[in-house]
């Protein structure tokens, strides 16, 4: 995919360019809205990551400039504000998606990936890695085009992987990531081990040709055997 | 003590002594007006008695009915030279008509005859009981006192009410005051200038003081959203390097701290903007939600969640309880009591939740008590709990202020006991 990062802080925007490049994305950078902008009348993108909040102006009007001149761009907000105002007039505005700072790389990666799945007509299918296929929308997952029954955490947990193939996921996070918030004070994850351990029996007995492996001391990652 | 009892009371014990030294000069002023009177009568009857004698009249019958008596008695020229022609004093007589002794004023001179001998004329006079009178003076002088007073006291607590009328009206008006409120402004409607001033001088002290309690609400705001860019960063990077930098175990496990770490900063910004969004009033929105479905859900997660902690869960909830509030709020205010009760049980320990009529109460086994005072404050911590933000409760409480519930602590049969009155 073609992606325009539209952010003003050199240090992010070079890990998101670097982290994106990575995942075999062709990656362009604007620092300011007045680069964006000519970057922008130029070339056509697939989707950008737009900061609201640029020195030389408004994001949201840049957002309303491309959609008011119908450009097909994925738009996805980046903003280190996260309140459901915020949100929801960003989303009014045609934005598709909207991430609050500060994101793990992985979500980011996650969100490129449905947003790209919504725009570009393939989202009926869901998500497929090897033979493994969830749909998040109707929360069914299948192995070799046979249903793997699950259980909802099981279900949320494999589709949290799957969105983020290859990444390394602290157990902490996925923890806050399925059970919410509510997890911030857990000294201990017995939970997510007991979850994690039916997935991964449930997923070997089904013959899943991807593999959620345990990083010792950190946390999991989904691989492709 | 009231500043009206304290006025009362200064003046009360001040007029004790200015009654008194009143009462005595008053008396003794009397009684030489008193006597002064009796002499002048003295000498006017003692001049017609030496007359007579010396014209060699009749004297007056000693029992004329004016209870005056006289004697007449002859004294050598050397008693005469040693006493004073004319002298006054007070003492006892005998008065037989009355057959008592009654107080007299006598008068004492002594006059050459016309055979020029010297005689001493005594001429007494029955006056006033002295004793009788100091009990009149004392009776009337507490009587007046008395009546001094009330009437003193009365008028100034009148004039007092109705003067102070605007202070008043101030200390009520600062006794309802609420830091961060849309208070009503100070009254100010005296035309006596000191209060105008203590008037204006208060609403500028509060005005600053809500400038400042507003800059700080900023501040905290604008602060956590600079730290978020910043911290994506530093997250970015660190997973960054575990996904691709190939790590040994002992590293990634050194990065699995670093991240809970960061997760800790990350949560703890995100609370703060959390906190300053809902004192900001930025959760108007109110719907009829379900407490006890909220209440459940929540308990379900949290048994499942700390399930290894081996808690017993008393529950006993109504069918369901209705209430106007914001979603949000509801349960930032029910999951951070539950996560608290849960968070701060010890193993195998028992959590309470119950609601009965419009109270929700939700206890846990503890050691001893905290400070009611300041459990709801940022940042209070009863323990060095790593991993805990310090802001649940505080978040509790403004969830609370904003719902318009009331939120307590209180200790009691060794369990914390957290209520919140619908």
């Amino acid at each position: 995919m073609k992606i325009l990062i539209i952010e003003d802080e050199p240090s992010l925007r070079e890990l998101m360019e670097r982290s994106l490049r990575k995942e075999q994305h062709v990656v362009e950078t604007a620092r300011t809205y007045a680069e964006a902008e000519d970057k922008l009348a130029v070339y056509a993108y697939d989707c950008v990551l737009l900061d609201i909040m640029l020195p030389d102006g408004d994001g949201l009007r840049l957002l309303g400039e491309l959609k008011s001149s119908g450009r097909k761009e994925a738009v996805i907000i980046i903003s280190a504000r996260d309140s459901l105002e915020d949100r929801i007039r960003g989303l009014e505005d045609g934005a598709d998606d909207y991430l609050p700072k500060p994101f793990h790389l992985a979500e980011l990666s996650a969100r490129i990936r449905s947003v790209a799945r919504r725009t570009m007509g393939g989202g009926r299918s869901g998500i497929t890695l090897g033979n493994v296929t969830v749909e998040p929308e109707s929360f069914r997952a299948s192995v070799g085009g046979r249903e793997l029954p699950l259980l909802k955490k099981e279900f949320d947990i494999l589709s949290y992987f799957m969105q983020r193939p290859g990444h390394v996921i602290d157990k902490a996070v996925l923890a806050e990531a399925v059970w919410g918030d509510h997890v911030d004070q857990a000294d201990n994850f017995n939970f997510v081990y007991s979850q994690m351990k039916n997935l991964r029996r449930k997923l070997e007995e089904a013959g899943a040709t991807i593999e959620i492996k345990a990083v010792y001391g950190f946390g999991y990652k989904l691989v492709e055997n | 003590m009231k500043l009206i009892y304290r006025i009362a009371l200064r003046l009360s014990l001040l007029l004790l002594p200015l009654m008194a030294v009143w009462a005595v000069i008053f008396y003794f002023t009397m009684v030489r007006e008193i006597n002064d009177e009796a002499d002048d009568a003295l000498e006017n009857y003692s001049e017609v008695l030496i007359l007579r004698i010396l014209g060699g009249e009749r004297l007056p019958d000693a029992s004329d009915g004016s209870n005056n008596s006289w004697s007449v008695t002859e004294v050598s020229e050397e008693y005469a030279a040693g006493h004073p022609a004319i002298s006054y004093h007070d003492t006892e007589v005998y008065i037989p008509e009355k057959r008592e002794t009654e107080p007299a004023r006598v008068l004492v001179t002594i006059f050459p005859d016309r055979d020029g001998k010297w005689r001493e004329l005594r001429v007494a006079m029955p006056t006033f009981e002295k004793e009788d009178l100091q009990a009149t003076v004392l009776r009337w002088v507490v009587i007046l006192y008395l009546l001094l007073l009330a009437t003193a006291v009365g008028t100034t607590l009148w004039v007092f009410r109705k003067s102070m009328q605007p202070l008043y009206a101030l200390l009520d008006w600062l006794d309802g005051y609420k830091p961060g409120g849309r208070a009503a402004p100070v009254p100010n409607s005296s035309d006596i200038s000191e209060f105008r001033r203590l008037s204006e001088a208060a609403q500028q002290a509060v005005d600053r003081f809500e400038n400042m309690l507003e800059q700080q609400k900023q501040f905290i705001g604008n602060a956590s959203h600079e730290l978020q860019t910043p911290l994506a960063v530093l997250q970015g990077r660190l997973e960054y390097m575990v996904d691709n930098a190939g790590l040994s175990e002992e590293m990634l496990a050194e990065a699995s701290r670093m991240q809970s770490t960061l997760s800790r900063i990350i949560r703890l910004n995100r609370t703060l903007l959390l906190l300053a969004k809902i004192e900001n009033g930025q959760f108007p929105e109110r719907r009829d939600m379900d407490i006890v479905a909220l209440i459940r859900e929540q308990e379900e997660m949290y048994a499942e969640i700390y399930a290894a902690k081996n808690i017993r869960c008393d529950v006993r909830l109504p069918e369901s309880f209705m209430l106007r509030i914001n979603e949000s709020l509801a349960s930032v205010l029910v999951s951070n009591l539950l996560k608290n009760a849960w968070v701060h049980s010890p193993e195998g320990g028992s959590i309470g939740i119950s609601l009965e009529g419009r109270t929700l109460d939700i206890s846990n086994d503890g050691g001893s008590p905290l400070d009611a005072g300041r459990i709801f404050d940022r940042f209070y911590k009863s323990g060095d709990r790593e991993g805990s933000t310090g802001l649940g409760l505080a978040l509790v409480r403004a969830a609370a202020d904003c719902s318009g519930i009331s939120v307590s602590y209180d200790f009691s049969g060794g369990r914390h006991h957290f209520r919140a009155e619908f």
